[in-house]
């Protein structure tokens, strides 16, 4: 709801605008000035409109004024005119009928003899918006577009766009699109030009789909005489205009070198404009140009370095935050060239937290051996900042740097002197950093163990920061004296611990400080195993059963399994791929720049309206699965080595099958970064079956484990879903039109998700199992569409609708839900996303 | 293309709101963008300027206690819509005399009138101040005077501006003016860090030349400067010519009426800065001596004025003691403490000192503060850059040229 309106602050009456009888009181005062043509009528008349309109701003319906208003709008003087042409605007929409007694006083005023009056009333008429009054259109348009004012022209040509909005067949009927073509092309006006451009690039993009005569006149928008036509004009436009212009100049494909060069020389002078949106648009003409030319592009990128960077400098936090966005992009594509830089992406303490976020992405990526000192310096005082999450990213930041570069010495004892800090979040950030660095730079281990064995694991509460400290007990359990016995307290305190993501570690380290130092550990070993096969969380219980079985089985392959020789991690992997990347680039000076995004990720049809939903469905092949309730998966601790097997052969080209998860343990934690098939290679070159030292402790070890089982059960989710829903086609199509959307959110989806979905059908069988029913779908890859629904188990027939578009290229789904009970599509949609999750795993 | 642009106040109460389009926007998007906000903090200023809505693409820019919220469902270049959100609250700035509540309720006709010219149907048209005076009357009191006498209550003039016919867009043809002169100001403000050790990381200069003309007919000015290489990054007024800069750096323009942004600049890389600001903390057991000492390090030859010394105190401090032995010291209640010095007496130098309670169980201090200083140095322009002349054809008379310098501080910092 929108907040309360607050009265207006100087209303001539003193009443509130409280409701009906104040409108009631506007009426019958308007109906008395109406005829009056006494000396100071205008006067009371403009006070009167003033209240009006006021209350239209706050948001009163005055609309039951409207024939008062209309009445009263014989009047010669502009500011009442304007007034209620505002008025009429406002609520010709909802009295169509009413709207017909403004027309002809509009057509009237389009005749006036000042331009000014001709224009605004033109302007008010197209914006009326009903569609039975479009006849009375076409006439004052027409006359419009040769008027002798450049000011009637110029409303005039964005007329017809308003009138193809609301009939695009009337538009066309009358030919204005070739009116308007002409006017481009011959009127001495700038702004006419540039409007009717804008406007026939609308019409023909729009148009372009249906008709093959639109689309041969959008190329020839983008052909050479047009384009050439309106850049030498370009200094006559005003800089919106010129914006205009160059995202056409954007799209144009030049003939030859000499065309390229010509264009750039024309518009060099545009890199230096006031408006950070003419500078913006000329340096994506520039990108585009010169895409295929290394050798100038790379030219291009100097040139275009200085003016983005004044951009960022000048202007306010919320222009630098755009331009930063696109500074962003060409730092990340070419580092280097902004290496020398760097002193501009330094934060200041004023800057927004958004701006600072990205300064900091850009340090990361431009640091290289000339400039790293500085950088890590200048990121190392930050991380004493006020900014607490700006102090994180910082420290991460100094990581990611020391993770890029070879010579590290430096940034390793920097990273130690934020141990030594002693505050909670600098130590929790370091100690992950330095156990990514340790997977990358194991010659490090020795300097970096001292520090991190001085660390007191109670000072620790952050779970990836004590997984990350529990990781380097297990790895380097041999070089830290300790080890075992910190390993044993944390173990002691398991039920306290909340964090499955700790408790898995907590498992993995005990098992492997257990090969390394048997008779320290056994006892944690066991008292972990025993913990972890208690535990409620699913994951934790897995993976305790897997070990113990395991350990079971053979404890030399179990050593294998858990503790193999590990090569350093060479490259962690991007979190964005270069195809995406390269997709924003293209869509320079775009949202999606700023997004992070390429536009099909999130301008997907967002912007339709309901009605047009119908014929989306049209497309989608209805129910293919009759509605079933097909066999859950039944687990119980017998069958789950076995099902997990199963599981693995299902999953398909899957790398990091549940199979190795036994050594993939620290990678669970951070598997998106980490590239795996250089271990699994690893892992698999070891043959040789030599019995390791420690055997007969072993088993004895397990045989102190026997005995122990305890079944484990998730915790019920608390909405069920009926498994037998039904709902017909026709009734979803109602209900989707009807309702707003509730939730509308991305959620990833697993990579061996996405190796199963090679036809919608395996998704909708999955979901189907989930209590999920699909009433359509369509789509091929990379692009499915789902249409899924869910009715509430108990209670009143509550249905929840889902719309879910996957795409496989991006891993990533896009899921909208509209609910009839909108405060249960919350917890509804964790269950569409745990459902959705498991696809494919399980 | 802008659907609809909403004004809210810093509370979240919609004041006014433009359709553009015929796709009409729902009010209730106000309603999720303060949502949003009320998420995010609460704070209109750190809010992200562009945002997506599960239903729309929002731009938001917040001035002066007044958020500007422009809506659209179609990809554009966010900087179009930035940038005219910035240029909406310049010229209503312009228009109104400043920017609050108050002032958009009090003229909110004249608000819709300004933007019914400034966009129409979601493309912007028109936003030079200049043009849009002559289509829409200012408000002011000559304008009302002049109503009550005359008895034409309009604040629209009844002519269409020349200049929409013109084809220098910024000025009117044919311009007949009662003043001759022309004012040129130089404006400059130095951004400047210094490291926890006092060394000097970045000092840069971000300048403007502001031209002040009113000048009769359609002169042309031509101004140069006597040491044009220091100047980096420039960026030109839409009247400036650039082929005579490009070859000779001379700005050569025909300028608008009234006040404009004719050129700004950026000059880098400068060694030193006109005062000192040396913070020293020292942690002591659940204590932290805090002493600031503010001197002149090169003296500019004119008076520093308006020195202020501003800083977060951090929020582990439980409660603080801090006296000067010049100027006034305040504790506002976010923890902001600001000093303001004014001039540094020739006798001594400004220090504050204090003491620092931490919360109980901090032993010493782990979060440093930022001093952020200000200053203001009338009559230099400290970049060094002068003016070596301006001159004026096409006049019918030699004008009045008049010309001034300023250096104030812009972010300039002092880390602890």
């Amino acid at each position: 709801m929108a907040p309360p309106p607050a009265p207006p602050q100087k209303s001539p009456s003193p009443s509130q605008p409280s409701g009906k009888s104040e409108v009631s009181d506007l009426k019958l005062q308007l109906r008395q000035l109406a005829g009056s043509r006494a000396p100071g009528a205008d006067d009371s008349k403009r006070d009167l409109f003033k209240r009006v309109i006021s209350y239209m701003t706050v948001g009163i319906d005055v609309s039951a004024a409207f024939s008062e208003m209309v009445m009263c709008s014989a009047t010669s003087d502009i500011v009442l005119k304007k007034m209620c042409y505002l008025y009429v605007g406002n609520y010709a929409r909802c009295h169509p009928d009413l709207a017909l007694l403004t027309i002809n006083f509009l057509q009237k005023d389009c005749h006036d003899e000042d331009p000014m009056i001709r224009g605004l009333a033109l302007r008010s008429l197209c914006s009326l918006r009903v569609p039975n009054l479009v006849e009375y259109l076409v006439a004052p348009l027409g006359a419009g577009l040769k008027d002798g004012s450049s000011y009637v022209r110029m409303v005039a040509a964005v007329g017809v766009l308003k009138l193809y909005h609301i009939s695009a067949a009337t538009c066309l009927d009358s030919d204005f699109p070739a009116v308007l073509k002409s006017l481009m092309l011959t009127d001495p006006d700038a702004q006419v030009v540039a409007n009717c451009l804008f406007v026939l690039q609308e019409i023909w993009n729009l148009e372009a789909n249906k008709s093959e005569e639109a689309s041969r006149e959008r190329e020839t928008l983008l052909s050479k005489k047009i384009v050439y036509y309106i850049l030498n004009r370009i200094k006559e436009f005003n800089e919106w205009a010129q914006c205009l212009v160059l995202e056409l100049v954007a799209k144009y494909i030049p003939s030859d070198t000499d065309d390229i060069f010509d264009i750039m020389n024309l518009l060099e002078d545009r890199l230096q404009h006031a408006n950070g949106a003419v500078v913006l648009a000329t340096i994506k003409v520039f990108l585009h140009l010169t895409m295929s030319m290394t050798d100038v592009h790379q030219q291009v990128y100097e040139r275009i370095k200085a003016p983005l960077l004044t951009l960022v400098g000048s202007g306010s936090s919320e222009q630098s935050y755009a331009v930063l966005s696109h500074l962003h992009l060409l730092v990340m594509r070419a580092p280097m060239l902004f290496s020398s830089d760097y002193k501009h992406f330094y934060c200041q303490f004023s800057d927004p937290s958004y701006v600072k976020k990205l300064k900091l992405e850009m340090l990361t990526a431009i640091a290289n051996e000339s400039n790293t000192y500085e950088i890590v310096t200048e990121l190392c005082e930050y991380a004493g900042n006020v900014d607490v999450p700006i102090a994180r990213e910082s420290i991460r930041a100094v990581g990611k740097i020391a993770l890029q570069q070879y010579d590290v010495n430096a940034i390793v004892d920097r990273l130690l002197q934020f141990l030594e800090m002693e505050k909670d979040y600098v130590t929790a950030e370091t100690l992950v950093l330095v156990k990514d660095l340790l997977r990358k730079y194991p010659q490090w281990s020795h300097d970096c163990i001292a520090v991190v064995g001085n660390i007191s694991s109670k000072n620790v509460q952050e779970p990836k920061a004590k997984a990350a400290l529990i990781w380097m007990l297990g790895e380097y359990s041999q070089d830290m004296p300790d080890a075992p016995y910190i390993l044993e307290s944390l173990i002691e305190n398991w039920d306290e611990e909340n964090a499955a993501e700790v408790r898995l570690h907590l498992l993995t380290a005990a098992m492997k400080c257990f090969f390394k130092r048997p008779p320290e550990t056994q006892k944690a070993l066991g008292a972990a195993l025993a913990a972890g096969l208690a535990d409620s969380h699913q994951d934790v219980h897995d993976r305790a059963l897997f070990y113990y079985r395991l350990l079971q089985y053979d404890v030399s392959v179990a050593e294998r399994v858990v503790n193999p020789p590990k090569q350093a991690v060479s490259v962690f992997a991007d979190t964005q791929s270069s195809e995406i990347k390269d997709r924003i680039f293209d869509e320079f000076n775009s949202l999606s720049v700023v997004y992070q995004k390429p536009s099909y990720m999130f301008t997907d049809k967002e912007h339709r309206e309901p009605f047009e939903f119908s014929e989306e469905i049209g497309n989608l092949s209805l129910g293919q699965e009759p509605v079933g309730n097909s066999p859950r998966y039944d687990e119980s601790d017998k069958d789950l080595l076995l099902s997990t097997s199963e599981r693995e052969e299902n999953g398909g080209p899957s790398t990091n099958g549940p199979a190795a998860s036994g050594y993939s343990a620290p990678t669970d934690y951070n598997s998106s970064l980490v590239s795996l098939s250089s271990q699994t290679q690893s892992e698999t070159a070891i043959s040789d079956p030599g019995m390791p030292k420690y055997t007969s402790q072993m088993t004895l070890a397990i045989d102190d484990l026997l005995g122990l089982s305890v079944s484990a059960a998730p915790a019920p989710p608390s909405l069920k879903l009926n498994p037998k829903a039904a709902l017909d086609p026709g009734t979803f199509q109602r209900k989707w039109g009807q309702l707003a959307v509730s939730i509308s959110q991305d959620c990833s989806v697993s990579p061996q998700g996405i190796a199963a979905l090679t036809t919608p059908q395996a998704l909708i069988r999955h979901m189907q199992a989930n209590s999920i029913q699909c009433i359509a779908s369509g789509g091929q890859s990379p692009n499915f569409k789902f249409f899924f629904f869910a009715q509430k188990l108990d209670g009143p027939p509550l249905f929840f609708l889902v719309e879910c578009i996957v795409n496989t290229s991006s891993a990533k789904a896009q899921v909208k839900i509209k609910a009839d009970d909108a405060t249960a599509s919350e917890a509804f949609f964790g269950l569409f996303q745990s459902a959705l999750s498991k696809f494919g795993v399980l | 293309m802008l659907q609809c642009i909403f004004f809210l106040s810093d509370s979240g109460e919609v004041m006014l709101e433009k359709q553009m389009t015929g796709h009409r926007v729902d009010r209730s998007i106000c309603a999720w963008f303060w949502d949003y906000v009320l998420s995010q903090g609460g704070d209109p200023s750190k809010i992200l300027p562009v945002i997506a809505s599960p239903t729309h693409y929002l731009f938001q820019l917040f001035r002066d206690g007044i958020i500007f919220l422009a809506c659209t469902q179609v990809e554009m270049p966010p900087l179009m819509g930035i940038e005219f959100l910035c240029r909406v609250a310049d010229v209503l700035t312009d228009y109104l005399g400043g920017l609050n509540e108050d002032l958009i309720k009090d003229n909110f006709i004249i608000v819709y009138e300004l933007l019914d010219e400034m966009m129409d149907n979601g493309f912007p048209l028109t936003t030079e101040p200049n043009i849009l005076r002559e289509m829409i009357t200012l408000p002011n009191i000559v304008s009302k005077m002049l109503s009550v006498v005359t008895g034409k209550n309009s604040n629209v003039s009844t002519r269409l501006p020349d200049a929409t016919a013109s084809c220098i867009p910024w000025r009117k043809t044919n311009m007949k003016l009662a003043s001759n002169e022309v004012y040129v100001n130089l404006v400059e403000e130095m951004d400047a860090v210094f490291s926890r050790d006092g060394a000097l990381v970045k000092c840069e200069i971000y300048g403007e030349v502001q031209v002040d003309s009113h000048l009769p007919g359609l002169p042309d000015l031509t101004l140069s400067f006597s040491n044009p290489s220091i100047l980096n990054d420039m960026r030109f007024h839409p009247c400036v010519r650039f082929r005579p800069w490009e070859s000779d750096q001379i700005l050569s323009f025909v300028p608008p009426d009234g006040e404009f942004k004719l050129m700004t600049y950026r000059v880098k890389k400068l060694k030193s800065t006109p005062i000192y600001v040396k913070p020293q903390l020292t942690s002591d057991t659940g204590n932290c001596h805090i002493n600031v000492l503010v001197g002149v390090r090169n003296d500019p030859g004119k008076t520093i004025d308006s020195i202020t010394v501003q800083f977060q105190l951090p929020f582990c401090v439980a409660s603080a003691n801090l006296t000067s032995n010049h100027g006034t010291v305040n504790i506002l209640a976010d923890k902001t403490c600001s000093w303001s010095i004014g001039q540094i007496p020739k006798d001594k130098s400004p220090s504050l000192s204090g003491n620092l309670v931490l919360e109980t169980g901090l032993d010493r201090l782990h979060v440093f503060p930022v001093f952020q200083v200000g200053f203001k140095i009338m009559g230099v322009a400290l970049s060094g850059l002068q003016i070596h002349k301006l001159d004026i054809k096409n006049a019918p008379s030699q004008p009045y040229k008049g010309f001034r310098a300023l250096t104030q501080a812009g972010e300039y910092e002092v880390r602890s």
